[in-house]
């Protein structure tokens, strides 16, 4: 479903130099899997994320990227997401003046217009985020706010999920989604993502800790470090990490 | 010094048209002949050069007022809707209201000036004890329309002025706004917003002059200019001796949105008293990338997401006008002129 093939990536630092970041980075995710991407801070976990949604100045120099068949590097950030691609922010983006609730409609009939299906109707839209909402036990008064502006963290982090619940991504890459949630929190999130594994659905896991995964279980663990995958395994690669560090794999890396 | 004084084509033309003129409108007749049309040359103008821009301009224009009707009479609740609408060539139109002790009033103006037009707009309006003001200005120019809009404002003791602008611009677009402030109970919350495309020009330039102790003031203009667009503020609070424990505070932020968008801001504080509360911000930014990224990655187009971020920044300062109806009529016209910016 998801295929990185010796991806290469660089960005511009701020004083102008290109920095190699991703360095021949190989990656495949099939439908149905959920895979975990652990490392080091510096590792280029979050860049991964960034360069596989689009985002500007993460630039490809190397290798491909696929996804559902199609080459996302010539894709821009709204294509790639009407496709199907969903990233939950590890910082959410406050959005001041613009309603959640307003956001998420435009963003769920930006994505169908493109793929060719109807808009949903303001009442079809509105049963919708009810269910979810509740779901995740966030309240209608939360989502009249502006996006993320005056949120906890673990009510930006809910957020995250509830509107990967109302879009129904096909894939969703979860970047350092545990980062800020406290245990009830990292709960509500991770009953959240395992309602949406499904056999149609893939995921992407990125984070440095292993708690997250002892609520959302991955199929493969692949540790990261310095801009390539240095290592897969079952689950039980990542209680090796946690027991034992990202030492020696820096030492594999260099 | 300078005896003699060649008026450009403009100048003469509202000279012309001004001729027998009375009160103010004389008075612009008299400034024109002595002086000229202002240029950058004037400190007030220094980013307006009137002259320059009232280039082309030729001959008499007419200026029309409708809704005038029921200026000279208002009744508590009233709501006041003038239309000012300057056709090519030199023209200029002054009215007077008076909003009586205890009375609350609404009053709109949408300022047109159409192509090749020198409008000049003026409005003398005294707010009596406890009385209230709500006084919104659209403009809705032509590109190639020069439009000079201009009110003084005098407020008795606990009068209330709550006063918005949209300034969409024009080649050259000003808005002056002059408040006379007693304190003693008197409060002004003036807001504004301005969007301009390519090519348009818009001015908003405000003193309001704090004479007694206790005087409220706000002011929020935001605005947004595409490359080529030319943003003007300049804000002056004066605050006299007497006008202890004025609580004044001027707020300017703009987003320029291309290379070549500009933005020219001036906020002022004149205070002479020494208990009081009074401040200026002035900002000036781009659009928040990281908000794009996180907006198009939810599926938003470009485009929409740009437009939709722009019109966020820019609902604050209207957001503050009570009637929802005419808030509505505000963003609209905003909206209206997003396309053209993004």
């Amino acid at each position: 479903m998801l295929k990185i093939q010796d991806l290469q990536c660089q960005v511009e630092t701020q004083d102008g130099e290109d920095k190699p970041i991703l360095k021949g980075l190989s990656l495949e995710v099939p439908a149905g899997e959920v895979h975990a991407v652990m490392g080091p801070n510096g590792s280029g976990k979050s860049t991964l994320s960034y360069v596989l949604t689009g985002r500007d100045g993460y630039e490809v120099t190397g290798g491909s990227m696929a996804f559902a068949g199609e080459d996302l590097a010539e894709l821009a950030p709204e294509a790639r997401a009407a496709l199907g691609l969903y990233l939950s922010f590890q910082y959410p983006v406050e959005i001041p003046g613009v309603p959640t609730i307003t956001f998420l409609k435009e963003a769920l009939n930006a994505q169908r217009v493109t793929r060719g299906e109807e808009e949903v109707t303001a009442p079809e839209f509105m049963k919708l985020i009810r269910e979810k909402a509740k779901q995740l036990n966030v309240s209608m008064d939360m989502l009249k706010r502006a996006v993320n502006v005056g949120f906890s963290g673990g009510e930006k982090k809910r957020l995250e999920i509830l509107q990967a619940l109302v879009l129904q991504p096909k894939f969703l890459i979860l970047d350092e989604t545990d980062s800020g949630l406290d245990i009830d929190a990292l709960k509500i999130v991770s009953d959240g993502v395992n309602a949406l594994r499904a056999p149609d659905r893939g995921m992407l896991v990125i984070t440095h800790y292993q708690r997250l995964l002892d609520h959302i279980t991955p199929d493969v663990v692949h540790v990261m470090a310095d801009g390539r995958i240095v290592k897969s395994g079952g689950p039980e690669l990542a209680r090796e990490l946690e027991a034992e560090g990202y030492d020696k794999y820096l030492g594999e890396a260099a | 010094m300078t005896a003699t004084l060649t008026h450009t084509q403009a100048e003469q033309a509202l000279i012309d048209a001004l001729d027998g003129a009375t009160g103010w409108r004389a008075q612009l007749r008299e400034v024109t002949q002595r002086e000229g049309l202002p240029t950058r040359r004037h400190e007030l103008w220094k980013w307006s050069d009137l002259r320059r821009a009232a280039n082309d301009v030729s001959g008499a224009g007419r200026i029309d007022v409708t809704g005038l009707d029921r200026l000279t009479s208002p009744q508590d609740g009233d709501r006041l809707e003038l239309t000012i609408t300057a056709s090519a060539g030199a023209s200029a139109a002054d009215e007077t209201l008076v909003v009586p002790a205890g009375a609350s009033l609404t009053l709109v103006e949408t300022l047109k000036g159409e192509a090749g037009s020198l409008g000049n707009w003026h409005l003398t309006i005294r707010v009596e004890a406890g009385a209230r003001l709500d006084r919104i200005v659209i403009t809705n120019h032509d590109a190639d329309a020069v439009f000079v809009g201009s009110a003084e404002i005098e407020l008795a003791d606990g009068a209330t002025l709550n006063q918005t602008m949209v300034d969409t611009g024009a080649r050259l677009s000003r808005n002056e706004t002059h408040v006379v402030h007693p304190g003693h109970g008197a409060s002004v919350d003036m807001g504004g917003a301005y969007i301009l495309a390519a090519g348009r020009h818009a001015d908003s330039t405000n003193l309001v002059h704090h004479t007694g102790p206790g005087g409220v003031t706000k002011q929020l203009v935001k605005g947004a200019v595409a490359s080529g667009g030319h943003g003007v503020f300049q804000g002056k609070f004066i605050v006299d001796r007497l006008a202890q424990q004025t609580d004044a505070r001027m707020t300017h932020r703009a987003l320029m949105l291309g290379e070549k968008a500009e933005i020219d801001a001036k906020p002022e504080l004149e205070i002479y008293a020494d208990d009081v509360q009074c401040a200026h911000g002035n900002a000036l930014g781009t659009l928040d990338e990281t908000a794009l990224f996180y907006m198009r990655q939810r599926g938003l187009p470009e485009a929409k997401a740009r437009a939709l971020l722009i019109e966020s920044y820019l609902a604050e300062p209207l957001d503050r006008v009570q009637d929802e109806a005419l808030r509505e009529t505000l963003k609209a016209s905003l909206r209206a002129r997003l396309g053209a910016l993004i």
